[in-house]
C-alpha cells in the first residue's frame, strides 16, 4: 500500500465516525450492529441489553457506575506481534507496555486477561519470552490465552502448546467457569486450506458441542478466538469456515459473548443472542475492511498510533445480560 | 560481401534485442548450473505476483516477500513448503516435473496462485 492510500485511509477512519443515532433507544437487534470505536474519534462503546451505547470519553466520568461495577471484570488485549519492527510501529514493546498500563490504571484490578493471539510475530522463543516478561507487570498474574497464526509458524503450534497451552485439548482449546460465565478458548489458526478461512474442524467443533450440553440456557458464555468467528471480511480472510457450526451449539444461551482479535480494529455486532467485538491490537492497526489494497500494516503519524491501539475492559453483571464491552485506547 | 555484413550485423542486433528482451530474472541461475533458468514471483499486497507462470521443466521459482507481514509458499500437496518469510526473504524451488502446482500461503490462505510446468 503507497503513503497516500495508508494516509487516505487512516483520515477516513477518523473522520468516519459510526456512531449512531442517539434519539434511537433500540436498535434492531438483528440488524448488522457495528461501532467502529476509532479511539482517535474520543468514542468508546458498551453493549447492554443488546443495545449498543456509544459514550465520548469526556463523558466517561458520569457513566463510570454500573458499566464499570459487576461481578466479574476482565480485559482482553490481542495482537500483541513481539517482534515487528517495521515503520507501522517500530517499539512494540512500548506499546504493549502501556497497554498493561492501562489495564493497571483501571479503578479495580480485574479478575485476569484474555489474550487472544498473534503473541509473537514469527513465533521466536525470545518473542513469547518478552511478552511474558512485559505481562507480569500487570495487576493480574491470571491471563488465559488463545494462539494466532503468527504464533504457529513452522512447528505447527508446538511451541505454543508448551508455554500457554497446559491441560487444554487439542491444538489448544479449553473451556472454565468464573464467576458462574462460560469461557471457551477457540483455535482457528492451525491446518488453514488453500482460499479458505479460519478454521477450527471436525474434532474441535465436536468438544464444543459437548462442553456447553450440560450448561443451563442461563449461563452466560463467552467464546474467545483469534480469526474472528463472523464474516467480517472473507475476501482479507477475516472470518471462519465452520464459524456457523461452532456458534449454532450456542443459540440456546442467552447470553453470548464473542471476542476476537486479527483484525486490529474494534468492531462490533449483534446477533440474536450472541454479541460479536473485535478487539484493537497492542501493535499497529489495519486499514478498515477494503479500504486499503491489502489488510497489511497500516502506517498511521505518530502521534495518532496510539489512538488505534488499545485494551478492551469486559464486565459481567449476575442476571443482567449481556456484558458490557468497553474499548480504551491506549492514549 | 557487403550483403554478408549487412547480415551478419542483423543478426547480431537480433540476438541482442532478444537477450534485451528476456525477463532479467531468467539469467539469474547459479553459475555451475547453465542449463537452469529461474523465474522470480513476487509477494506483495497479499499476493502472489504473477499468480500463474508457465514455466520448462528443470526451472527454480524464486518467491521474495515485500511485505510487512510473514508469508509462507505451501504446495496443496505439500510436494513444496517454505519456511515463514519475514520482509525480504526468499524461497526456490525447482521444479523438475512438469504439472500444474497449485500453491497458497497457509498463514492468509486467500493467498492462492499457481506454477504449470511444461
Amino acid at each position: 500500500m503507497n503513503e497516500k492510500n495508508r494516509h487516505e485511509s487512516v483520515k477516513s477512519a477518523v473522520s468516519d465516525e459510526i456512531l449512531h443515532d442517539h434519539n434511537h433507544d433500540g436498535i434492531d437487534r438483528r440488524g448488522f450492529l457495528k461501532c467502529m470505536a476509532w479511539a482517535g474519534t474520543g468514542a468508546f462503546c458498551v453493549i447492554k441489553g443488546g443495545v449498543l451505547k456509544s459514550y465520548s470519553l469526556s463523558g466517561l466520568p458520569f457513566i463510570g457506575g454500573h458499566e464499570h461495577k459487576g461481578d466479574l471484570t476482565f480485559v482482553q488485549i490481542s495482537d500483541s506481534h513481539m517482534g515487528f519492527d517495521k515503520a507501522a510501529n517500530p517499539d512494540v514493546v512500548g506499546t504493549l507496555k502501556a497497554a498493561v498500563e492501562k489495564v493497571n490504571a483501571l479503578p479495580a484490578a480485574p479478575a485476569f486477561m484474555l489474550h487472544t493471539g498473534d503473541i509473537s510475530h514469527l513465533s521466536k522463543s525470545g518473542e513469547f519470552d518478552t511478552v511474558d516478561q512485559l505481562l507480569k507487570a500487570a495487576s493480574t498474574k491470571d491471563i488465559f490465552f488463545v494462539p494466532g497464526e503468527h504464533d504457529v509458524l513452522n512447528d505447527d503450534g508446538k511451541q505454543y502448546l508448551e508455554r500457554y497451552g497446559k491441560g487444554t485439548q487439542g491444538s489448544g482449546w479449553y473451556s472454565f467457569d468464573k464467576n458462574g460465565v462460560h469461557f471457551v478458548g477457540l483455535v482457528n489458526v492451525l491446518n488453514l486450506k488453500a482460499g479458505g478461512l479460519g478454521s477450527l474442524g471436525g474434532e474441535q467443533l465436536e468438544w464444543l458441542e459437548k462442553d456447553v450440553k450440560h450448561l443451563s440456557k442461563s449461563t452466560p458464555i463467552v467464546v474467545f478466538a483469534h480469526i474472528p468467528l463472523w464474516s467480517v471480511y472473507p475476501e482479507w480472510g477475516w472470518g471462519t469456515d465452520d464459524s456457523a457450526q461452532a456458534l449454532s451449539y450456542l443459540k440456546k444461551f442467552g447470553s453470548v459473548t464473542v471476542l476476537n482479535g486479527h483484525i486490529h480494529q474494534t468492531m462490533q455486532k449483534v446477533e440474536g443472542n450472541i454479541t460479536f467485538h473485535t478487539a484493537a491490537s497492542t501493535a499497529f492497526p489495519q486499514p478498515k475492511p477494503g479500504q486499503a489494497p491489502s489488510p497489511g500494516p497500516m502506517k498511521v503519524p505518530e502521534d495518532q498510533l496510539r489512538t488505534l491501539l488499545g485494551v478492551t475492559n469486559v464486565t459481567s453483571v449476575r442476571g443482567k445480560h449481556p456484558l458490557a464491552v468497553i474499548d480504551e485506547n491506549l492514549v | 560481401m557487403k550483403k554478408q555484413t549487412w547480415i551478419l550485423s542483423m543478426a547480431v542486433l537480433l540476438a541482442a534485442f532478444a537477450f534485451a528482451t528476456r525477463p532479467a530474472n531468467t539469467f539469474a541461475a547459479t553459475p555451475d548450473d547453465k542449463s537452469a533458468s529461474e523465474v522470480a514471483v513476487k509477494i506483495d499486497n497479499f499476493s502472489f505476483s504473477p499468480a500463474t507462470i508457465t514455466v520448462p521443466a528443470g526451472t527454480t521459482v524464486r518467491w521474495t516477500n515485500h511485505d510487512d507481514i510473514p508469508h509462507t509458499v505451501v504446495s496443496d500437496d505439500k510436494t513444496f513448503k517454505s519456511k515463514v518469510l519475514d520482509t525480504d526473504e526468499q524461497f526456490t524451488y525447482t521444479f523438475t516435473k512438469p504439472g500444474t502446482y497449485n500453491y497458497f500461503c497457509s498463514i492468509h490462505p486467500k493467498m492462492t496462485a499457481n506454477v504449470v510446468v511444461q
